[in-house]
């Protein structure tokens, strides 16, 4: 966590160094902006950095807080010392209230319903009677109302802010609060599976996101002198705090501050070198600037940079991380040597059936799980496989029937309750989080049973060694191959010191050799007595997996079996095959 | 002088420089004098920006032709354009810019729009830089501040001089005094608070009753619901507030598609910008009056004339004529403090008594302690043949008014 901050702490002594030397009033004030639109994206990157829900209304909290400081000196002279605190407090408020009710939103629909928070409060605060409001200039002790001569002031107040908006973004970044948001961001399905209240957490998020702006708002107030709503209202406040972060590179703490020192200078310079001389033109090439930057790094400088310097220092850490076996454990290929499978039942499913419409795509079906047993559930495309395997992780809830785990009936339980009560999964479609590392993918699955952070930290570690991960913990995600990336699915799963484990097409997409080290790395699994059942579409690499075999067509277990009966039956062949195999099989 | 100018002349400036230096030194004449105009020269308020900037330039051309400041050797006065941009912050930054930058501006006019001139004024009295300002907001001189000068009658002042003088108008032209009135107005600030003072008192004091009242928000997409409140409540005269000039085109549409015919007053110079006419038929508004701070009058036809030959400007609004007499206010200041000082002029400018204002109407070029100027009254002007006229006060009208027919 230290260590984090060490840049930080850097940029923050060279900016007060420099802020310290300069004396002209204009360039002060400027560098005093460039500060509180930092702030400001992190702020919003608080939010829709890490959870990837983009809010155009951030100027919502800013407002509040820039409004409620100014009419509180003007009408009851409290000091903007206290009011950039009680700010944060109606910015929190602010946050809560309009998370509750636009949570329910997604996407773009979310987006676009922030837009309306700010537009409405402009108009509220129009009708109030505040179509402008100065802040109070305070001629004895101006000190104690923040009011300084000395420009030089104000730069050093909002580096203490944005020190501690960097320090809070920090400690939820490396936490499982920013964990949960991430995980959010990459898939609320999947989260919502790794046991992560994702509604909670984002009304957490836009909770201190609120909070930050606010504060912000406040002291942008106390800087600028004069208020309306247009200026802390505005589709530009939204938008300021938009672009900074983009600009500078979302979900990271550093992309809003190189943003705002980027964007808010430049803006200022082309505005006093071309604003007398070709009035408008700076709008003009501030437009283009921006334009360019972000077709030649959409993802903003930030990690354009990193992966720049990444190139460049060389293709040898790349290998040095290669180096060590991939798979930790070589396990003695023995495909068809029998295991020991326990008696003790884990899943006990009875009769459970599911029906869309017309369609009857889970018919009563019923099987039970062994402790240690790896059961494999195979069929052909639109057997019901995707549909049984939903029913068991909680996605869809079946129409009738029980599915007992442990012995308790988990039918209508959520994904997360499910996963709490042990039951991991993996997607068929891989969503990792491409700019976090390999361990830290990982990390977010172990906070279902971690309660500390170094408890998390020794699950990860457990689980990426079960996978063979280990070598390439600090890897970042984006660069992995698709068996890593499975195996980086499994080892989230893992993580979450499941019961039982569900694994939704592990092999598509893999070559023969990548498949058979999957397989061997699921394998060793159930050797250490995890419980596994996975649903494939292929048979081939499958028999050599699983202790049993669970054939599906239409919705009906056609056969169960070991793998040797289950592939020279006459009914699997017809249904994967067609009738006029039978005859020549 | 900008750094990009710096460079695009960098070849000649050298020698150009010298010369002038020399020659300047040579004749002994006195260094320049500089002055600010601080205003939105781009985005959507450039075009207002534009002509105060005509009429700055228009001001120093005549201050320097008529010997400069005699007291300080004839030193003549210099233009320091500063873009105000469009929004509060933008203000505030080019204020900032304005006086680190200028270390030897005398003094300031800005910024067009009311939440621009409060926020410039708030840094420069910081930094003791007077600042003249045609800004009509109650706000900008409710502050106790020491260096703004508003040249303007205020917002509130406004309706309170405009209302009598329309009754009485009324009544000397069609024998009969108005007993009703109804209101349409935007939601901007200016209006908004203008209608309030009309509310609170003036209405009853004129003997006026408000028979209805209806609000809008800029831009206007149907005036129909409006006009129909008009054409039901029958009122003898109409009071207009609108700052977008589409908004007012589809009012006065609308009227003359419903055959509503009564007298219209409007407050401000949104429905007598010259833009108007590029969408609106002057048939439209043959007749309108509206209540406006300064505009051009009796006594200024020649500048009207140069307005017009030099910049295309078909009339003389008051963001014009009002800079140039901040030019002229200068001077009369500079003259009285004698020196190259802000706080001199601040100074000079309080304490001015200049006997009766020639720029702005009414009132004379003094101010009292919270910096509206004494006496300071409006224009009111009337759409005639396609041109906005002053008609009031009669000793400054171009043209006499009549009162619409209805």
């Amino acid at each position: 966590m230290f260590r984090s901050l060490v840049p930080f702490a850097v940029f923050a002594a060279l900016y007060l160094a420099l802020a310290l030397f300069v004396t002209n009033s204009y360039y002060q004030l400027i560098m005093t902006l460039v500060l509180v639109w930092a702030c400001f994206g992190l702020s919003w990157n608080m939010l829709s950095g890490y959870t990837g829900l983009v809010s155009f209304g951030h100027a919502s909290f800013f407002g509040l807080g820039a409004f409620a400081t100014v009419l509180a000196q003007k009408y009851w002279g409290v000091s903007p010392w206290i009011m950039l605190f009680v700010s944060a407090g109606i910015g929190a408020l602010a946050g809560l209230l309009i998370g509750l009710p636009t949570f329910r939103l997604r996407g773009h629909y979310f987006a676009l319903s922030m837009l309306a928070y700010p537009l409405a409060m402009l108009y509220v605060f129009q009708w109030l009677g505040y179509p402008e409001i100065s802040v109070p200039r305070v001629l004895d002790r101006p000190a104690l109302y923040m009011q300084f001569a000395d420009g030089r002031v104000y730069t050093v107040i909002a580096l203490a802010m944005l020190a501690g908006v960097v320090t809070i973004t920090r400690l939820v970044e490396r936490s499982r609060f920013g964990m949960a948001l991430i995980a959010i961001k990459q898939n609320e399905a999947a989260a919502e599976a790794a046991g992560i209240d994702t509604f909670t957490w984002k009304l957490r998020a836009i909770a201190v996101s609120g909070a930050i702006a606010g504060m912000v708002g406040s002291f942008y107030a106390i800087v600028i002198l004069v208020v309306t709503p247009q200026s802390v209202f505005g589709m530009l406040v939204s938008a300021q705090a938009l672009t900074v972060a983009m600009f500078g590179g979302v979900g990271t703490v550093w992309g809003p501050i190189i943003g705002a020192a980027f964007l808010i200078p430049i803006a200022e310079i082309l505005h006093a070198e071309l604003g007398g001389y070709l009035p408008g033109i700076q709008g003009v090439v501030y437009g283009v600037a921006i334009i360019a930057l972000i077709i030649l790094a959409p993802e903003g400088i930030y990690w354009k940079a990193r992966d720049f310097l990444r190139a460049r220092r060389g293709s040898a850490v790349v290998e040095a991380a290669a180096a060590p076996p991939l798979v930790a454990v070589p396990l003695p290929v023995a495909p068809d040597a029998p295991r020991r499978v326990g008696d003790e039942v884990v899943l006990d499913v009875r009769n459970i059936s599911k029906q869309f419409g017309g369609l009857k795509a889970v018919g009563t079906v019923s099987f039970q799980v062994q402790r240690g047993m790896i059961l494999g559930i195979i069929g052909p495309n639109g057997a019901g496989k995707t549909t049984l395997f939903n029913l068991l992780n909680g996605f869809q809830t079946p129409d009738g029937g029980q599915v007992f785990l442990g012995g308790q009936d988990m039918v209508g339980k959520k994904p997360s309750q499910l996963c709490k009560a042990g039951v991991g999964r993996t997607f068929q479609i891989m969503r990792p989080f491409k700019r976090m590392t390999v361990r830290d993918n990982v990390r977010v699955g172990a906070y279902v049973r971690a309660r500390t952070e170094a408890e998390a930290a020794r699950l990860t570690a457990q689980a990426l060694d079960a996978v063979g991960l280990s070598g390439i913990a600090l890897r970042l995600a984006g660069g992995l191959t698709t068996k890593e990336l499975r195996l980086l699915e499994l080892a989230r799963a893992l993580a979450g010191q499941p019961e039982i484990l569900l694994l939704d097409e592990m092999l598509a997409g893999l070559g023969t050799d990548e498949a058979i080290a999957v397989v061997e790395v699921i394998r060793g699994l159930a050797d250490e007595g995890k419980t596994i059942v996975i649903i494939e579409h292929t048979m081939q690499a499958m028999v050599r997996l699983v202790d049993r075999f669970l054939v599906l067509d239409h919705g009906e277990i056609i056969m169960e079996g070991s793998p040797q009966t289950v592939t020279r039956d006459s009914r699997v062949i017809e249904a994967y095959l067609g009738k006029k195999w039978v005859a020549n099989a | 002088m900008t750094l990009l100018k710096r460079l695009l002349f960098a070849g000649t400036a050298l020698a150009a420089a010298g010369l002038a230096a020399a020659s300047a030194h040579a004749q002994g004449k006195p260094e320049p004098i500089q002055v600010g105009l601080i205003a939105p020269l781009s985005g959507i308020y450039a075009r207002p920006g534009t002509v105060m900037k005509m009429g700055a330039e228009l001001g120093i051309e005549d201050v320097n032709a008529a010997g400069g400041i005699s007291c300080l050797g004839g030193a003549p006065l210099e233009l320091a354009v500063i873009d105000s941009g469009d929004s509060v912050e933008k203000a505030t930054n080019a204020a900032q810019r304005m006086v680190a930058e200028h270390p030897k501006l005398v003094g300031a006019t800005g910024a067009y729009l009311s939440s621009f001139t409060l926020a410039v004024s708030e840094v420069t009295e910081r930094a003791n830089l007077p600042l003249l300002t045609l800004s009509y907001s109650d706000l900008i001189t409710g502050r106790g501040f020491k260096t703004i000068f508003q040249t303007s009658a205020t917002s509130g002042a406004q309706a309170e001089i405009a209302l009598p003088i329309i009754m009485d108008l009324a009544e000397k032209q069609t024998g009969k005094r108005p007993q009703t009135v109804a209101i349409i107005t935007d939601n901007t600030a200016a209006s908004l608070s203008s209608v309030k003072r009309m509310k609170e008192g003036l209405l009853a004091d004129v003997g006026l009753k408000l028979v209805s009242e209806e609000v809008f928000t800029p831009p206007l997409t149907d005036a129909t619901s409006l006009v129909q409140e008009i054409r039901r409540g029958r009122p003898d005269l109409l009071f207009f507030l609108p700052t977008v000039i589409s908004d007012s085109k589809l009012i006065l549409e609308k009227m003359q598609e419903f055959r509503v015919r009564v007298p219209t007053i409007s407050f401000g110079i949104a429905i007598a910008e010259p833009e108007v006419l590029n969408t609106v038929d002057p048939k439209l508004l043959e007749g309108v009056m509206s209540a406006v701070a300064n505009w051009g009058k009796k006594g200024e036809e020649g500048l009207i004339k140069r307005l017009k030959d030099r910049y295309g400007e078909p009339w003389m609004t008051q963001n014009a004529i009002s800079t140039y007499g901040d030019m002229w206010l200068f001077k009369t200041a500079l003259e009285t403090s004698c020196s190259r000082d802000r706080a001199g002029l601040a100074k000079a400018l309080r304490g001015l008594d200049a006997g009766p204002s020639k720029y702005y109407p009414g009132g004379t070029l003094s101010f009292d302690d919270a910096g509206h100027r004494k006496g300071a009254s409006l224009t009111i002007i009337q759409w005639q043949n396609g041109v906005p006229m002053t008609v009031f006060p009669e000793a400054l009208a171009l043209s006499a008014a009549k009162w619409p027919k209805p």
